[in-house]
């Protein structure tokens, strides 16, 4: 109800011409002629969403998780829980105010925290302003942040659940930490890491509401990705028909990739057959 | 063999050997260490940072020594008690030793800490007309009633619809997913396969694409600038990642318990409530908790659907505060920030242990 309702009502705005009146006068397909040959920002806009999710799944939500697991489960329990809560504390504190830390941190004047770290212990002069030199860099790490405790918690628990002699025997035959990571770790976490990226690229294509707030897609376009861009110009410019055609093409791409995602679960478990029927 | 063995060139000392083995160990584990410190760091210190500068902030810019101070407490205290950790031997000696370094740290937080720190931040909690209050405080001119600052609802309202919002969505999603879950794991009904496939891929759709027509809905059946409204929704997309973890719980009951229940003259009902319910009630915390901390944090929804402030929910007021008053008084942005993270924080503390269960325990996170 709450997903199918949602799309027809999409594909059917998709054909109006809606502007902010909400009025509908007549029903055209000039919105998928825009979307195809009239808006000269799109290609731009998708190239930026390429970026930054194969940079984000890159550098934080696989690498980077992965990194966390490993680490994590090769010392002591209570340290690695330590550990593990640190990263999970952005996802769970509140996306407003996790933000709200990064503005504050990146503050191009001197009274942002980063500028006075690299002021007073690395003995730069001049304020560094990443808002408007690295956007992009910054929109990749603030949600890197937060992807990879993700990847962390999934790869924690599959090598968790890696039966313990397969370690002892490796030893025993002679090798050594990395080796063991090489030939046992890394091909039991196979499944893992291509769920979390299907899973992860999904997320990172619709969501935008951290980088609504961190840079509202500026300076200019510079920032702003496909799901963005649907929000911004629904939105912000009230092209509420423009913004569901551009919306139907990522519900596609979502279904896609949903489906893909499918392979990655252990089906057979889930679907399993009550045991007992008793009515 | 044996004489090969003997000789003098390929004797190996194994003392010394073990020796070189446990430093490369400690050596290795001081380097993971070292690294996941460095990588946290970044993580920890703006949240320290926003703590420090709420309760010490006085004439609304930014000190950050009061961050270094606290800091120059903390990562010893920390550090000691890690130490102390791992050589003290029995629980008596460990005993001592963290009281010892409590006591030195409490001294020390007292003496360089405790003096800078006080509540003037944290005004927005009593007075509703802060925003004025602040602007005047700052420029030292008596402004009157055109300050400019937004009419701000009170913090407490704000906080109150964030509550209902959060709280209504916790009970809904429980409640519902609770009896879903229990239905899909024990019954066998015509659909049941294709249901839970479904129920896959919503989990994974993307919502946030459905914005656009969602808005539109809600105002065409008149929910639009209701919190109810933006509730439902929530709940929708909440339901089919809660049901998923609720389904992976009871199939971890045993049949038997409920069977046993049965047997001993209980009906379905009262064995699915006296028994079943509270087998899972790991399973129950941790969604209630998670749904609770989604609705908590919830700001794209409330910021589109909701326009109106006396709906504002505290994500908005959050928001607001800092657009209006963010060059003007620091302190007080941060003030609000502790206020508003802090349920997030205490009940992400209290839970953690059940929801890293349903990351694990469940089909996914």
């Amino acid at each position: 109800m709450f997903y199918v309702v949602p799309v027809i009502v999409d594909i059917v705005i998709s054909f109006t011409d809606m502007g902010r009146s909400l009025a509908v006068h007549e029903f055209t397909t000039k919105q998928y002629v825009k979307v195809f040959s009239g808006d000269r920002r799109l290609p731009q806009v998708i190239g930026l969403t390429f970026i930054y999710v194969l940079g984000t799944l890159a550098f934080f939500n696989v690498t980077f998780g992965l990194v966390l697991a490993l680490l994590t489960t090769s010392i002591p329990k209570t340290s690695a829980g330590f550990f593990r809560g640190v990263w999970l504390l952005p996802r769970m504190s509140p996306s407003v105010l996790y933000i709200f830390l990064w503005i504050w941190v990146i503050n191009p004047s001197e009274f942002g925290l980063l500028n006075q770290i690299l002021e007073n212990v690395f003995g730069v002069a001049e304020p560094v302003d990443l808002m408007t030199n690295a956007p992009i860099a910054l929109i990749i790490f603030s949600n890197g942040f937060i992807g990879a405790s993700m990847g962390m918690i999934i790869f924690t628990s599959a090598i968790r659940s890696i039966p313990e002699h397969l370690f002892h025997a490796a030893r025993v035959d002679g090798a050594g930490g990395l080796a063991v990571v090489r030939h046992i770790t890394l091909p039991a976490l196979r499944w893992p890491i291509s769920f979390i990226t299907i899973y992860q690229t999904l997320s990172l294509t619709v969501s935008f509401e951290y980088i609504l707030l961190l840079t509202k897609g500026g300076p200019f376009f510079d920032t702003t990705v496909y799901a963005l861009y649907i929000y911004r110009r629904a939105f912000e410019n009230g092209q509420y028909a423009y913004g569901a055609a551009l919306a139907l093409f990522l519900i596609v791409i979502g279904i896609v990739l949903a489906m893909l995602g499918w392979k990655f679960f252990d089906m057979k478990k889930l679907l399993q057959e009550p045991r007992i029927e008793v009515n | 063999m044996n004489a090969a063995l003997d000789s003098p060139q390929t004797r190996i000392s194994w003392d010394r050997l073990a020796v070189r083995a446990k430093w490369m160990r400690r050596a290795k584990l001081g380097a993971i260490y070292g690294f996941l410190i460095a990588v946290s760091v970044p993580v920890l210190l703006p949240f320290f940072w926003m703590a420090s500068v709420a309760f010490s902030s006085k004439t609304g810019t930014v000190d950050t020594i009061i961050l270094w101070r606290s800091m120059a407490v903390l990562v010893p205290f920390v550090l000691a008690c890690w130490i102390c950790s791992t050589i003290g031997t029995t629980a008596r000696k460990m005993f001592f030793g963290y009281a010892a370094i409590t006591v030195v740290a409490v001294i020390a937080f007292v003496v360089f800490v405790l003096p800078d720190l006080h509540l003037g931040n944290f005004i927005f909690m009593t007075e509703k007309d802060f925003s004025n209050t602040v602007r005047e405080r700052r420029s030292g001119v008596k402004l009157g009633d055109f300050a400019g600052g937004i009419n701000f609802p009170s913090v407490w309202s704000a906080a109150a619809n964030s509550l209902y919002l959060a709280g209504g969505q916790t009970l809904i999603v429980c409640t519902v997913a609770s009896l879903a879950g229990y239905y899909l794991s024990r019954f066998k009904f015509a659909g049941r396969a294709a249901m839970l496939r479904t129920l896959l891929v919503l989990h994974a759709f993307p919502v946030l694409t459905l914005i656009v027509p969602l808005f539109l809905i809600l105002n065409f059946i008149g929910l639009l600038d209701q919190l109810l409204g933006v509730m439902l929704v929530l709940v929708g997309f909440e339901l089919p990642f809660a049901i998923f973890i609720m389904k992976g719980f009871f199939d971890a009951v045993p049949w038997e318990i409920e069977m046993s229940a049965m047997t001993d003259g209980a009906s379905r009902r009262q064995a699915f409530v006296r028994i079943v319910l509270p087998q899972v009630s790991n399973g129950l915390i941790a969604i209630g908790v998670f749904s609770f901390i989604r609705g908590w944090e919830e700001y794209i929804f409330v910021f589109t659907f909701l326009i109106d402030n006396v709906n504002w929910t505290m994500s908005l007021y959050m928001f607001f505060v800092r657009d209006d008053i963010m060059g003007i008084d620091f302190g007080l942005v941060s003030a609000v920030g502790v206020f508003y993270l802090a349920p997030s924080l205490v009940l992400y503390a209290v839970a953690q242990k059940y929801l890293m269960q349903m990351t694990i325990g469940g089909v996914k996170g």
